[in-house]
């Protein structure tokens, strides 16, 4: 790509085509009518107890999953997919056959969402900076749970909303995107505070400051997985939700995945590339196209945190409630929304990105080999052949996260507000989530 | 009881939507060659490029033609899967593309303006 290029995601071939008029109208109508619906007849008093709620998993499968051998086994995957990356970071052509886009925009990023939300908190179980920072630990008869210092408090999950932040720049704003020496960098960059910050730190760091950790294990609170005292429990995604802690830098972290989905999908539009090859400025100044899409990314970002922060402040509080501690306290009611924008932004292209992905890494020095036996397959492009039904799922997802965000931010409405501003408490927030889920779907169909 | 109170309303309406979505038929690829071709002229003077990034309709099967007057050589590059770099010389060049045999947006952009010259909307 080259600097100014405007092509979808770093790379990748053609696009979705954008949602009938029809669908993104039909969608919105139901996501309304369901809030409202929800408010109306939903329970008054709370149901999800983060200290009652789930049943044990079966013994087997607890017994499975806290055994040393697939404890071992899933950090010698991620251990060796980390050196395969390093591998081709290091040794790779700088061409867009490296895999080292494909792992990075595509398998990392995108890919983590599904599996974290089947699998539960699949980045923490893999994390070659875990590993590592567990290797350095045990070396020096460390424990690496403890840092030279306690992880502060107040840092909560901005490191980590900071993270995301630098990953959704580097993908969508810095024009070298999809150059070897950039993605390096980073990777390098990233490789190197966590190590410093666990060796700090200790796990806590992970927990809360690693971008890609946060994300995952945010994403795995919609699974159905959980651990009560160290048990496995299984119990609906709504009851995990709930267990959500409301750290700071929450919303900073919820404002930066949903702003920056949201500004991918607009920089596709035609109103984007209007504006841009449009603009006296930008064609006067070189770097105007960089100005406008960093104000531009940063501008979306900020603006779904400010209508969060209002939408969710804007209530009667009892005494004893502070108002300012309201949006963490909700926080978690975004995630559905913003998995479900998710799913209807990447479907198509986390499949075919996956599978350019698993045959370009077969051949990590671009000269033609063939380790995995992977370079010869040919790509399905399944749902470019099928329209009509990706749109479908499109909308679906789209509708069914603001669904289950609009039950969870009831929920924590009912236990939080008092019983006078318990309904009414709730409005600005619901219009704020209608606004996010008119917005998703009008930028689907205007893409 | 309550549970039921809540869940029926809910499964009605996302029953709802379910049948509001589903409408629709999926378009199977047709045989490639059957329609004209869609011409789209492109003037390329110096930095201006016309046209400028507009959205144009392709159906599928649909070859497409570009008719490139340039004032100096240069390439377009096409996001289709697998990409492809058409070479254009200055003058008046002829490119072909296409047929496109799925659905999708196509990119067609101009590396040496860094623009994007039209949006090709496949279905």
């Amino acid at each position: 790509m080259t600097p100014g290029g405007l092509s979808a995601h770093g790379i990748g071939g053609a696009r979705d085509l954008p949602i009938s008029p029809e669908l993104a109208i039909a969608g919105a109508v139901a996501a309304l009518t369901v809030s409202f619906t929800v408010l109306a007849v939903a329970w008054r008093t709370p149901r999800y107890d983060t200290a009652t709620s789930g049943r044990p998993a079966p013994a087997w499968l607890g017994a499975l999953v806290d055994s040393t051998g697939w404890k071992v086994g899933w950090r010698v995957v991620g251990f060796l997919l980390f050196c395969y990356t390093a591998m081709v970071a290091v040794f790779g052509k700088d061409l867009l056959t490296n895999p080292l886009f494909g792992i990075f925009y595509v398998w990392w990023w995108v890919g983590l969402v599904p599996l974290s939300l089947f699998l539960g908190p699949v980045w923490k179980a893999i994390s070659p900076v875990r590993t590592i920072n567990w290797l350095f630990a045990k070396a020096t008869g460390g424990d690496p749970e403890i840092g030279l210092l306690r992880y502060p408090e107040r840092l909560g999950y901005w490191p980590a909303a900071i993270g995301l932040y630098l990953f959704v720049w580097m993908e969508l704003v810095y024009p070298y995107s999809t150059e070897l020496g950039p993605v390096r960098l980073w990777c390098a960059a990233y490789v190197a505070v966590m190590l410093i910050g666990g060796a700090l730190f200790g796990n806590d760091f992970y927990e809360r400051a690693d971008p890609f950790e946060a994300y995952s294990s945010l994403v795995a609170k919609l699974s159905v997985w959980a651990r009560r005292d160290g048990a496995l429990i299984v119990r609906s995604p709504l009851a995990n939700l709930d267990s959500v802690v409301p750290r700071r830098g929450l919303v900073a972290v919820m404002a930066v995945l949903f702003g920056s989905t949201a500004f991918d999908s607009f920089h596709d539009s035609q109103h984007w590339i209007g504006f841009v090859q449009n603009s006296e400025f930008i064609a006067d100044h070189s770097w105007g196209q960089q100005l406008a899409g960093n104000l531009t990314l940063l501008g979306f970002c900020l603006l779904v945190g400010a209508i969060f922060m209002i939408g969710t402040m804007a209530t009667g509080v009892g005494p004893g409630t502070d108002r300012t501690a309201l949006p963490a306290l909700f926080a978690h009611s975004i995630i559905p929304i913003i998995v479900g924008y998710v799913v209807a932004h990447y479907l198509s292209y986390l499949i075919e990105g996956s599978q350019a992905t698993l045959i370009k890494a077969s051949d990590p020095f671009s000269n033609g080999s063939n380790w995995f036996g992977t370079a010869d397959w040919s790509m399905s492009y399944y749902f470019a052949y099928h329209p009509t039904m990706l749109a479908n799922i499109k909308v679906l997802a789209v509708v069914t996260g603001h669904v289950l965000g609009v039950i969870a931010a009831h929920d924590r409405a009912v236990k939080l507000l008092p019983r006078r501003h318990q309904l009414t408490g709730q409005l600005p927030l619901l219009f704020a989530m209608v606004g996010f889920t008119a917005g998703g779907l009008y930028l689907l169909f205007a893409s | 009881m309550r549970r039921i109170r809540v869940l029926v309303p809910l499964t009605v309406l996302l029953a709802t939507v379910a049948s509001l979505t589903a409408c629709g038929e999926d378009s199977e690829p047709t045989p490639a060659g059957t329609s004209a071709p869609q011409t789209i002229a492109v003037t390329i003077e110096g930095d201006t490029i016309e046209p400028n990034g507009e959205r144009i309709e392709v159906e599928i099967g649909q070859p497409v033609e570009f008719v490139v007057t340039a004032d100096a050589e240069g390439e377009l590059h096409v996001h289709s899967d697998p990409e492809q770099e058409l070479a254009y010389e200055k003058g008046t060049t002829i490119l072909e593309i296409g047929p496109f045999d799925k659905a999708g947006i196509v990119e067609v952009e101009s590396h040496d303006q860094h623009a994007t010259v039209v949006q090709l909307e496949v279905k």
